[in-house]
């Protein structure tokens, strides 16, 4: 049984990153915070892995064992499973989507969420659409796996709108970045 | 009627309402008492007293609302936009908020800065310019003040993880420190202050001049499998914080250039229970809330808002107050709450009042010796509260 592991998970995405960054750059300065998606390669997929149906810790919780796939506009959609916010798909946007005018920040928190479909756990980008006002509809804060602001890639209260032109918030997609595994 | 005509009728009644408002109004004629001319003014306030209680109105209220828990009255508000960190000088003269605004509005240019206030008249006195700060909210350690009123440190995050520190005597930005890989505040009296990290230590950042020096505990807990919650508590007589991590174990930290742990134990196994656990599929009470616990400093007593679910519930609203007795290691009190209750603090009295609000922005005051609620106060705010802490 494979339990959910950050650490492994940044070590992935640092050493990706160390590759193409100078030690001293702010990238290499930034950590694990860096989830960052345009600017990164999918994670590795073990495909064989992601053949089986998940029996880890994170596919029991109560948000896992209630999840559906049909209705991205609800707070138990699959991949909300650590969103915190206004669900963007309720405010004009899509689940990757950001509504007409704002803008997607580059950077963002993380979960591991299991497809119901599939039982397999996917790595999603909570990317915040920033730079108009808070959406308010379709409000979610679901919390697996979600810690505190010392392992800021994985808490959902941080305002992520880093690198927009706006900090404003507006609302959060839930982006597939690749399988968990 | 034309249009004129109906605008000067208008610009009358107007000029109508002013003299009635005005001292050449005569008084009824067959009254035999006058009731007294009144003049605008605005009222002042003491410096904080230790039984009242200051709640961030959150995401909905740009204000935090000053309470007097003995009455349940509100004394005056500090203005706290969304997403500001509110701080009380220990000394009583002022307070402090560290805060965003943009020059027009939401966009312009951004501008962060720590917001002095003069308790009494709760006036801005001036705003002292910072670099930056992390824009979150709902947190009690991103903006501390050191115990002797003079050093304020405030988190940043721009994504680089640093703190900003300023000289509250000059009102003065003083330098910026990195902090990689830690959060969550603690004053560190003589050294500096003190952080959580992801590795699970206990970070000691000792400042010298524009310097800190960073030295780690060895890691004492599980930042992803079993965080700590961020809203601890910090002793400024004992120099000591209280952790409380998200299945229930208790760690006391004695602060200093090198920190002493103490060994956890289960706030459920101190009610007699079986200890909260990280596995699937378990229920059991949890800790939980935003601002999940209170440490009455007095007594050594640590008031938790427990709820019944499974682990992953951290944010949950609790359904009950434990009282657990640090010194013995035990629950001394079950207490029922009428709603679930999101954010806890106490007073520092020797007659405890607790102080909580719930996500619709009700506060509560309870009496912890008898249990009677005093007062309930609807739309009080729905984040953090903070109490004066006497030394």
């Amino acid at each position: 049984m494979k339990k959910f592991d950050a650490d492994a998970m940044g070590e992935r995405l640092l050493r990706k990153l160390a590759g193409g960054t100078s030690r001293r750059s702010m990238l290499s300065r930034l950590g694990a915070a860096l989830v960052a998606a345009p600017a990164f390669p999918l994670l590795p997929v073990s495909r064989a892995e992601a053949a089986k149906p998940d029996r880890s810790p994170e596919g029991k919780t109560g948000f896992a064992r209630n999840a559906q796939t049909k209705d991205d506009t609800k707070c138990d959609y699959w991949r909300y499973c650590a969103i915190d916010g206004a669900l963007c798909t309720c405010c004009g946007g899509g689940i990757h989507s950001c509504p007409p005018g704002a803008e997607p920040s580059p950077v963002s928190w993380v979960g591991t969420c299991i497809n119901p479909d599939d039982g397999k756990a996917y790595l999603i980008a909570y990317r915040d659409c920033c730079g108009k006002p808070a959406c308010g509809q379709c409000g979610c804060d679901n919390t697996d796996r979600e810690t505190q602001l010392y392992m800021p890639q994985l808490n959902n209260d941080v305002i992520w709108c880093f690198g927009t032109t706006s900090m404003e918030y507006h609302c959060s997609t839930a982006v597939l970045v690749g399988s968990a595994s | 009627m034309p249009r004129t005509a109906a605008r000067g009728l208008f610009a009358a009644a107007a000029w109508g309402w002013a003299l009635l408002a005005s001292p050449v109004q005569a008084a009824p004629a067959d009254t035999g008492a006058v009731l007294e001319m009144e003049t605008s003014d605005v009222l002042t306030i003491t410096p904080p007293k230790p039984t009242w209680f200051f709640v961030d109105g959150g995401w909905d209220m740009p204000g935090t609302s000053i309470f007097d828990g003995e009455t349940g009255k509100m004394k005056g508000m500090v203005e706290t936009r969304r997403l500001a960190d509110f701080a009380i000088d220990p000394a009583g003269k002022f307070y402090y908020v560290a805060e965003t605004i943009w020059s027009k509005g939401d966009r312009g240019t951004r501008q962060d800065m720590v917001s002095v206030y003069d308790s009494q008249t709760l006036n801005l006195i001036t705003e002292v310019p910072l670099p930056g700060r992390i824009l979150i909210g709902s947190r009690k350690n991103n903006f501390i003040v050191s115990d002797d009123g003079k050093t304020a440190y405030v988190y940043d995050f721009s994504p680089i993880s640093g703190v900003n520190i300023v000289d509250l005597v000059k009102r003065k930005f003083v330098t910026a420190v990195e902090l990689p890989g830690c959060a969550s505040l603690m004053p560190n009296p003589g050294i500096g202050f003190s952080a959580l990290c992801s590795d699970g230590s206990l970070a000691t950042v000792a400042i010298k001049g524009t310097k800190a020096d960073i030295s780690h505990s060895a890691p004492f807990f599980s930042a992803t499998d079993d965080p700590i919650f961020d809203n601890f508590t910090y002793d400024r007589r004992k120099k000591e914080t209280t952790f409380l991590t998200y299945t229930g174990q208790i760690y006391q930290a004695k602060l200093g250039a090198t920190p002493t742990i103490s060994t956890p134990f289960s706030i459920q196994a101190a009610a007699g229970i079986r200890p909260g656990e990280t596995k699937p599929l378990e229920l059991n009470w949890y800790p939980g809330g935003r601002q999940p616990m209170a440490l009455h400093r007095p007594s050594g007593h640590l008031f938790v808002l427990m709820h019944m679910g499974e682990y992953w519930s951290h944010k949950a609203s609790g359904t009950e107050v434990w009282e657990v007795d640090l010194a013995t290691q035990k629950v001394v009190k079950r207490r029922a709450l009428k709603e679930p209750m999101n954010n806890i603090e106490v007073s520092q009295t020797d007659k405890p009042l607790l102080f909580m609000n719930g996500e619709e922005g009700s506060a509560i005051v309870i009496d912890v010796a008898t249990g009677e609620e005093k007062h309930k106060i609807e739309k009080a705010g729905g984040s953090t509260i903070t109490v004066v802490d006497p030394s």
